[in-house]
Formats: structure tokens, C-alpha cells, sequence
């Protein structure tokens, strides 16, 4: 089988103290995991754990780190911000809690943002608007993100994420401010997502979207652990 | 990343913050209104001190020296002998001799003048000129016809504004133009003066009339083919042979110092008055101009740091959107150009209204100089001349003003990190 979509070996991360006299923070400590590929991974946390910095390393985001993080076979360690760069377009598609689409543009126009920029996308303008049909939002590609509910924002912002057909999805609380029944929209989409085969990464707090996914860990004192009773496909061998 | 994809990212966000661009581009759009401005109003002046001193940068006079000791030996002299050498020094293009009338002469007016009865008595000075430099200036022959024709003459065109805007309003006299003076016919006695008071013994009625208005005549008098005035002096035993003066044309303005030196080795003096006059005024318009538009850059500079303080607060308050462009896929160079292509739409547009505002305000001021000043000679319908390289220059610098001032927030935006970008709130 080919490399893992990410495998993560004594990985760490430590903020400078804020404050002379104070300790520095070890936000990440000593982290090992392996992804899948096609896996969905749920990793819960408590606000403040470190679960977006450890996605913003995921993504070449955040090179300040120790160990190694290798993300669908490459040594983030050894890219350069160009290669990284290309590596975010092509590759990695990201989604946040609270969407980021870009007030200037309309939906179609923020769906089509990855193509602004490296190679572009091939075929974008048609896969732009399939990705929205995709999301449900097919008649608002013209919508400003201001004329449009949290939920339509976020599936927006999933279209995006989905334009340059990226192996890796890496989801920052995506449901976390989306009411309940919106948030199972989004959640069924990443279900979707999944089994078309994708590899999903999504950090949240909320036990409804963890239950969606193969396998939960949790993130708790910077230290990665199996939730109990999470099923584990790798172990279950 | 393609200029085009480029430039729509880039209008999005100017749209989104017009109030900032009006400000950034507003502050480009003065200065480079008063750049654009102060250079077609230089141009302009230039050209004004142009009609008011009609001088060509490539031609010189040459005269003979007035105190030369060559002159008290009788060896400096102007004839056919010394224009053929003058026409064969390097660097000489034509050589023009002129001669003035050596003899007295007036003029006496009693009759009607457009309209009106008037009675003037004049001295009239006289000036050779080859027809060839009159050239198209003569709407009717400027040939000597002999004795008993008519001279014909052409008048300074300085002489005639000055009459419409000096003489005739003060006089009550009509104005005049070109066409209803050309072919105007009067006499005049040769061997007569009126200061002088005295009649030489063949003193003779002739006729002058008017062929056209030349800046190639004399500004004081009357300018009549160059075989006729040596026929006049001839006939009253006044020098025929040697030249008041030769005009000489170098075949370009670089070479006029060079002739004028060769000149002076033939022991032959330059009166460069009138072209020193002329280059001296041009020159101070010239000053002038520059330091105004040495301001204007000044102000161009004010808005650069004005640019630049809005984009570095356009960009502090974009930071997340940044940090989505990288996570996109953006690279840092991707986002610097993002953040300089706003600043050149923010810049053309500066340059666009600034030009038109210095149109304006060009249009505004003539309009003003027209109704509000007293007509003068020489006074312009318009005190600018906008020309093609001006607009370009103001629009380059506009941009260029746009792009320097962005230039730091831009580095600034590309240095970004992504993740604290992404976290900020
Ligand atoms: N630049 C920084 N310097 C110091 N501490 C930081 C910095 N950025 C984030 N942190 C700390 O990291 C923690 C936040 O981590 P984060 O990955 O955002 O957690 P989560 O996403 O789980 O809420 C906070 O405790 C915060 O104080
Ligand atoms: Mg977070």
C-alpha cells in the first residue's frame, strides 16, 4: 500500500513564553498518528488544546514545529513555501469554523478562489458551479457571502475547498457555529465525501460529528489518545 | 498567477473599501493634477515667449564689429566677398545679408484710415531682406519692381499686435487684421527727414505697400526686398556694397556655438541679443516649471506615504483573508501582487482624474484670463498646451507614486504567517 495520507512521528510544538518570567507553552507533545488514506478522522479537544495548530501544521501552514509530519508523501519539513504553496493548492483542502469566505466576491467567485492562484484549476468556471450544485447552493453562485445563512456560507466554503478535487479535507470545527440541523447538513456532506473516498481530518468538540467519522482521538494536555471505545481499523487487524 | 486573476482579486477588495481608495487615489490625483498642470502651463508660456521673441535657436546675426580695429582699417566689412565665405564655414546651413536703408525717408498719412480721418507723419526705417527669408509670410510679390513702382514691404507681425492691443485702443483706431491691411498702399519720400529736418536735393515720392506680416521683419520699421533698399542707397550715393548684417542658419542649434566662434575669427562680430533674450526667457520658463513641477512630485511623494499608510491599514485589517489566500494555495509573492495590483488600479485611476483635473482647471483659469484681463499684446487664448508625453508622464507617476507607497505593506502582507494570520479575530 502506498504511504499513509499523514503520519505524524514526535511531533511538538511549543509557543514562546508571552511574558518574560513565564514558562513556554508545549501546546503539542510528542505526537505519533497515522492517517489512512480514505480514513475520516474525528480529533476532539477542548478550546485551547492545540487542534487548529495542529491542522495549520497538517497544512504546511505552521512550520515551526519538531519531529516530522508527512502529509500524502511528502516531508513538510523539507518543502519550500513555494512547494508548500502548490501543495495546499493541489492537495489539501481546507475548511474553517467560521467559513472565511472573502466579502468581495460572490459565492461563485469565492468557490473559484483556488484558481486564482498556481496553475489554476483546470476546467474551473464548470467545476466551480458543480461543486456548488454538489453543496445545494447551485442558484446562488451569484449571492454575496453577506446575503447568505451560516450554513450556505459553510457549504460555500466546502465547494471551495472541493474545487481542485484534493485528496486530504482537513476541517477546523466546521459545525461549530452552525446550528443543529445545519450542521448535520454539513456533517452528511463530509459522510458523502468520505465515501467517495477522500481523506477527512476534522477537529471539533461536538460528539455528533465525531460520530460520523472511522475513528476518534482525542487531544487533551497536548498528547494524542484513542477515545475509549472508538473503533480503530488500523488496531482491529 | 495571470495579471487578469490577478486584477479581479484585486477589484474586489478596492470596491469594497472606496472610501480608502478615494482617499489614496485622491491624494495621487492632486499631484499629479498640479504635475500635469504646471507642465502644460510651462509648455504653454513657452510657447508665448516663442511669438513674442520669434528667434530660431539655429540662427545667429552677424555684424561688423563697432569698435573693431579691422573696422578703423577698413578690413572688417560685410560684402558679397564675406557672405560667400560665410556660407562656406562648417556647420552654416544659408547666410542671409541684410541691408538698412542708408537714407532718410517718411511717411505721411492725411486721409482716411478704415473709417476715420488721420493725419500722422513718420520716419520710416528700412531694412533689405532676401525674399527667400520672407518666404510664404508675403501673400503678394516681395520683389523689387524699380523706379516708379511701388516698394513692397512686410511688417514685423509683433508691430501689428502691438498696434491692436496698445495703439489702437488708446488712439480709438480700428483693429486691424492681416487681410484687410495686405495690398494697403502709401507714400513715402525717399531723402526726406523730419527729425533731422532737412530735404536732400533728389528727395522723391514713392510708394510702399503692404505685402504681409513676417516675424522675419524688423521689429521697428519696414522690411523691403533686399535690391530694392540697394537700389535706394545706390541711387543717393549711400554704401550699396556692404551688408548691415547676414543672418546666418546653422544646420542645427548644436552647431550655432561653433559657428558663431568661426565667425569671430573672421573678425566678425554676433549680435546675439534678441536669441540670448529669448534663450534667457526660455530658460526661466524653463526653471520656473521645473521647480513647480518639483512641488508637484513633492505632493505626488505625500500621497505615496499616504498610500502607503492606507494599505498598511487596509492589509492589517485583511490579515485573515490573507491567511485564506495562503491557505488556497496563495504564495507569498501571490499576495504581494494581489495587494500591488490594488495599489495600481488605486494609482491609474489617481492618474487619470488628475489629469483631468488639471483640464480643468486649465479651462477654469483661461476662461478667467479671457473675461477678467485687459487684452495685451501677445495675450493667448490659452496659457497651457497639454501634449501626449505630459499625460503619460502624470499617469507613470501616478503609478509609480501608487506602487512605491504600496510597496512596504505589500512585503509586509507577504510576510504574513499563515497560521497567526488565520487565528486572528
Ligand atoms: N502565538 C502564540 N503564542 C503563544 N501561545 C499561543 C499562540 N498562539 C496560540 N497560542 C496558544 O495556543 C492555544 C490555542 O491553540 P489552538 O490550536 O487555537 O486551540 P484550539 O483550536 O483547540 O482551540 C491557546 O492556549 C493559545 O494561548
Ligand atoms: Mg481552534
Amino acid at each position: 500500500m502506498s504511504e499513509p495520507a499523514i503520519r505524524l512521528a514526535g511531533v511538538g510544538k511549543r509557543y514562546p513564553p508571552r511574558e518574560p518570567g513565564v514558562a513556554p507553552l508545549d501546546l503539542l507533545i510528542e505526537l505519533d498518528l497515522t492517517v489512512a488514506r480514505g480514513e475520516f478522522l474525528a480529533i476532539e479537544g477542548q478550546s485551547g488544546s492545540g487542534k487548529s495548530t495542529l491542522l495549520h501544521l497538517l497544512g504546511g501552514l505552521d512550520r515551526d514545529f519538531i519531529g516530522e509530519v508527512r502529509v500524502l508523501g511528502c516531508d513538510l519539513s523539507a518543502l519550500s513555501d513555494q512547494e508548500l504553496a502548490a501543495l495546499r493548492h493541489a492537495q489539501i483542502g481546507f475548511v474553517f469554523q467560521s467559513f472565511n469566505l472573502l466579502p468581495g466576491l460572490s459565492a461563485l467567485e469565492n468557490v473559484l478562489l483556488p484558481d486564482f492562484f498556481g496553475e489554476g484549476v483546470p476546467d474551473a468556471e464548470r467545476r466551480a458551479r458543480e461543486a456548488l450544485a454538489r453543496v445545494g447552493l447551485a442558484d446562488k453562485g451569484q449571492s454575496p457571502p453577506a446575503a447568505l445563512s451560516g450554513g450556505e456560507r459553510q457549504r460555500v466554503a466546502i465547494a471551495r475547498a472541493l474545487l481542485a478535487r484534493p485528496p486530504l479535507l482537513l476541517a477546523d470545527e466546521p459545525t461549530g457555529n452552525l446550528d443543529a440541523q445545519t450542521g448535520e447538513g454539513v456533517i452528511s456532506l463530509f459522510r458523502e465525501l468520505h465515501q467517495e473516498g477522500m481523506t477527512l481530518l476534522i477537529v471539533t468538540h461536538e460528539a455528533r460529528v465525531s460520530h460520523a467519522a472511522d475513528r476518534v482521538m482525542v487531544l487533551r494536555e497536548g498528547r494524542l489518545a484513542a477515545e475509549p471505545g472508538s473503533k480503530h481499523p488500523l488496531e482491529s487487524e | 498567477m495571470r495579471a487578469s486573476k490577478l486584477f479581479k482579486l484585486a477589484r474586489s477588495n478596492l470596491v469594497r473599501e472606496l472610501g480608502a481608495l478615494a482617499v489614496s487615489s485622491g491624494g495621487v490625483a492632486l499631484g499629479i493634477g498640479c504635475l500635469v498642470f504646471f507642465l502644460a502651463l510651462g509648455a504653454g508660456l513657452q510657447g508665448v515667449v516663442n511669438e513674442v521673441f520669434p528667434v530660431s535657436t539655429r540662427e545667429v546675426e552677424v555684424v561688423v564689429p563697432s569698435m573693431a580695429i579691422g573696422n578703423l582699417l577698413g578690413e572688417a566689412r560685410l560684402d558679397d566677398a564675406v557672405v560667400a565665405r560665410l556660407r562656406k564655414v562648417p556647420g552654416v546651413a544659408a547666410a542671409y545679408p541684410k541691408m538698412s536703408l542708408r537714407i532718410p525717408a517718411v511717411t505721411r498719412y492725411n486721409g482716411l484710415f478704415f473709417g476715420r480721418e488721420i493725419h500722422m507723419g513718420l520716419e520710416v526705417v528700412g531694412v533689405g531682406l532676401m525674399p527667400e527669408l520672407v518666404g510664404e509670410d508675403a501673400r503678394l510679390p516681395f520683389q523689387d519692381r524699380g523706379d516708379g513702382a511701388p516698394i513692397p514691404i512686410v511688417v514685423s507681425r509683433r508691430l501689428l499686435e502691438i498696434y491692436n492691443k496698445v495703439f489702437a485702443p488708446q488712439r480709438g483706431l480700428p483693429r486691424l487684421t492681416d487681410s484687410m491691411l495686405i495690398g494697403f498702399q502709401f507714400p513715402i519720400e525717399l531723402g526726406r527727414s523730419y527729425i533731422a529736418g532737412k530735404t536732400m536735393p533728389n528727395a522723391q515720392e514713392a510708394a510702399l505697400q503692404l505685402v504681409g506680416f513676417s516675424d522675419r521683419a524688423t521689429l521697428a520699421g519696414a522690411s523691403m526686398p533686399l535690391t530694392a533698399v540697394m537700389r535706394i542707397n545706390r541711387r543717393y550715393g549711400a554704401d550699396a556694397d556692404n551688408y548691415s548684417s547676414v543672418l546666418l542658419r546653422a544646420q542645427n542649434a548644436d552647431q550655432v556655438p561653433e559657428v558663431a566662434a568661426s565667425v569671430r575669427r573672421m573678425g566678425l562680430e554676433i549680435d546675439d541679443s534678441e536669441r540670448n533674450r529669448a534663450l534667457q526667457i526660455g530658460a526661466a520658463v524653463e526653471l520656473v516649471t521645473l521647480a513647480l513641477g518639483i512641488l508637484a512630485g513633492l505632493i505626488t511623494g505625500l500621497a505615496a506615504v499616504n498610500t502607503m499608510q492606507a494599505f498598511y491599514a487596509s492589509v492589517r485589517e485583511r490579515t485573515r483573508e490573507i491567511g485564506v489566500l495562503r491557505a488556497v494555495g496563495a504564495t507569498r509573492g501571490d499576495v504581494a501582487g494581489v495587494v500591488l495590483a490594488e495599489a495600481a488600479v488605486t494609482g491609474l485611476a489617481g492618474g487619470v482624474v488628475g489629469v483631468l483635473l488639471a483640464r480643468l482647471a486649465a479651462a477654469l483659469l483661461d476662461r478667467v484670463a479671457s473675461n477678467g484681463l485687459p487684452d495685451f499684446p501677445f495675450k493667448p487664448s490659452t496659457f497651457f498646451r497639454f501634449q501626449g508625453w505630459h499625460v503619460a508622464l502624470g499617469i507613470l507617476v501616478a503609478l509609480a507614486a501608487a506602487l512605491i507607497g504600496a510597496f512596504f505593506p505589500a512585503r509586509a502582507a507577504a510576510r504574513l504567517d499563515p497560521a497567526k494570520a488565520l487565528t486572528e479575530s
